[in-house]
């Protein structure tokens, strides 16, 4: 008997050796880096997200000009060692205008991200886990608040509340309600995902195992369900980055996001297109921008939903 | 079949209800006294209470909210806080059809070239005709409507500087004026179609009918259109859908770039004097009418489609 179990861990072994030495020996995270590191666009999409984040870190810093200063001697003027990307129609620089936007955007975005985790991960789980009640109650909220077509809500929020949060609260007000009308279109989607996905995970067999061995609800998410949904999460958080930063766009340009002076990428392009025929320039930088930083998300997006899932690579 | 359309309708108070009830609670909960900022300088009491009382203001929010339900159900949007009691449904009438001709309009022009173009590219799977017209989709897909609106009026420009015939850079009126609105509107809608198209005639040319009618001898031409393109299309129906939601958002930003005086246009209008009864009205409209056309493509694909009625 004792000598069969040691001639199947020795087969066990042997066979793990030979199919999978350098996965087992790596560790999940060096593996999960090879595989994203194959995918060569989002290597790419990363340096230049990163290259993004940093500039809207540390870029309002480093230009000493105020993104909001006017200079009437510079209106519409063109890329000079003064203003490297030209002035708007008011004679504000546009790179520093360019940077604060960038920060606006990636700030809006990063708070929805959140949010998005905070409500839609713990209630889609919850209701796929759980079934029964929180599901209806959790897929019925959702069903309500898919009824508006794309950022319909977010409108009618930004819209009833923006002046009173300015306000009250100032630009950051501004920034929070944005921040709050845009998740209030994002969580939904998030929610259903985990929760379909949570859905087929509470069917495999593991989890009927670690039922049978007496394993708490608690462990069984943490340890068994939460760690297979870890990959959707990530993916489909950073392909909503993508969405929100055109949405918050999208406010700004409908006079709903940050208000002026302020600048917003979105709100650079609508000052800028009454002054298209003089300036093209300045309708041309944000719009690059906004398509660089939407290109880049969504390549790291389909990198990581690679990269967690070989399957999936078609 | 019937079973599905009975449950699907049962369905329909209840989110009808909540999306109602959800646009009413956030105009009740609307910071600001509009009965006072109506009345301007104005402080005589009497004025106030007709005012409010005018309004329904006066009321317990649930009265407010089952007038406002009720105004609903004669087709009524309630008053204008900003145009001395004019109804909503007068400030928005003209706006709906507007907004209503342009999104058809657009959603016919991205499936009729969409549904084509996709379709052609999967029959070319991989060759360099499938690439040339699918990059460009993608690309249609990827940038976002206030990108491609400032492209096409420089574009637009650089014609008519040039002398060449170009259309108006914005308004409302000739049919000149169609032509940009709906190359945009379009635009996201055939990206989604065309790549789902091509996704869905892929993957019925795997199926094993398609090989029979091959197999016996059917020419070609009736494999791609009888066997091929009738059963991908099938899965078309259920885009529409989600491609109102498309032109629904994109309606806001195309009319409000090419001043285009349609629902949204006139509720971002509204926003700037705080005229709340009017976006909650232009909110409705939407979002109702978006939850009708999603029955309406349940049903429809479940008619088309008879292996929906056994599962559904």
């Amino acid at each position: 008997m004792a000598a069969n179990v040691s001639a199947l861990a020795d087969r066990l072994d042997a066979d793990s050796l030979d199919g999978l030495t350098t996965s087992e020996a790596m560790g999940p995270w060096r593996l999960f880096w090879r595989r994203f590191r194959t995918n060569k666009i989002a290597v790419v999409g990363l340096v230049v997200l990163i290259l993004l984040i940093l500039t809207a870190i540390f870029g309002p810093s480093l230009i000493a000009t105020n993104p909001n200063k006017l200079d009437y001697a510079a209106i519409n003027a063109k890329p000079s060692a003064v203003h490297p990307f030209g002035t708007d129609n008011l004679g504000r620089d546009t790179l520093a205008r360019l940077v604060y936007g960038l920060r606006v955007s990636l700030t809006v975005a990063a708070y929805v991200t959140v949010l998005d985790l905070l409500l839609g991960v713990p209630l889609g789980l919850a209701a796929g886990y759980f079934g029964g009640k929180v599901d209806i109650a959790v897929t019925r909220v959702g069903d309500v608040l898919f009824a508006f077509p794309g950022l319909l809500l977010a409108i009618l929020v930004a819209a009833i509340f923006g002046q009173a949060m300015t306000d009250r609260f100032g630009g950051i007000g501004r920034l929070m309600l944005v921040v709050g009308a845009l998740s209030l279109v994002s969580w939904p989607m998030m929610a259903r995902l985990v929760r379909s996905q949570t859905l087929t995970i509470r069917e495999r067999d593991f989890i009927t195992a670690a039922n049978a061995i007496g394993a708490g609800n608690t462990t069984i998410v943490r340890r068994h369900v939460f760690p297979q949904l870890l990959g959707l999460i990530v993916t489909t958080s950073t392909l909503g980055i993508a969405a929100v930063i055109v949405n918050e766009a999208v406010l700004s340009l409908l006079g709903l996001g940050i208000q002026p002076p302020d600048p917003s990428l979105g709100k650079m392009i609508t000052d800028a297109i009454p002054y298209l025929e003089m300036n093209g320039l300045q309708v041309l930088i944000p719009s690059a921008t906004l398509v660089i930083i939407v290109l880049a998300v969504s390549f790291v997006g389909d990198g990581l939903r690679d990269a967690f899932d070989p399957g999936s690579i078609s | 079949m019937l079973a599905v359309i009975v449950r699907r309708l049962a369905a329909l108070p209840f989110v009808l209800l909540s999306v109602t009830f959800l646009t009413f609670i956030v105009g009740y909960f609307a910071p600001g006294d509009p009965v006072l900022t109506m009345m301007g300088n104005s402080r005589d009491p009497q004025t106030y209470a007709n005012l409010k009382h005018l309004y329904g203001l006066d009321l317990p929010w649930y009265n407010q909210y089952l007038n406002y339900l009720g105004g609903l159900l004669h087709g009524n949007l309630g008053l204008s806080y900003r145009y001395a009691q004019r109804p909503v449904n007068d400030l928005l009438g003209s706006g709906v059809r507007v907004s209503l001709q342009l999104g058809l309009t657009a959603l016919i022009v991205s499936l009729l070239i969409g549904i084509p173009v996709g379709a052609f590219a999967a029959l070319r799977q991989n060759s360099v005709s499938d690439r040339a017209m699918m990059v460009p989709m993608l690309a249609l897909y990827a940038v976002p409507s206030f990108v491609l609106i400032p492209v096409l009026q420089w574009l637009n420009y650089r014609a008519y500087s040039r002398g060449w015939p170009a259309l108006p850079a914005a308004g409302w009126g000739s049919w000149q004026h169609w032509v940009m609105p709906v190359i945009v509107l379009a635009a996201a809608g055939l990206g989604f179609i065309s790549r789902m198209t091509r996704a869905n005639v892929l993957e019925v040319m795997k199926q094993d009918y398609v090989r029979t009618a091959r197999g016996k001898g059917l020419p070609e031409f009736a494999v791609r259109f009888r066997h091929i393109l009738r059963n991908a299309l099938l899965p078309v129906v259920t885009v529409v859908g989600p491609s109102i939601a498309f032109l629904v958002t994109g309606a806001f930003v195309v009319e409000q770039l090419f001043s285009i005086p349609g629902i949204g246009f006139l509720s971002v209008q509204a926003v700037q004097q705080r005229d709340y009864p009017v976006i909650q009205g232009t909110t409705v409209i939407l979002a109702v009418a978006v939850v009708f056309m999603n029955l309406v493509t349940d049903i429809l694909y479940t008619f088309l489609d008879p292996r929906v009625r056994v599962s559904g």
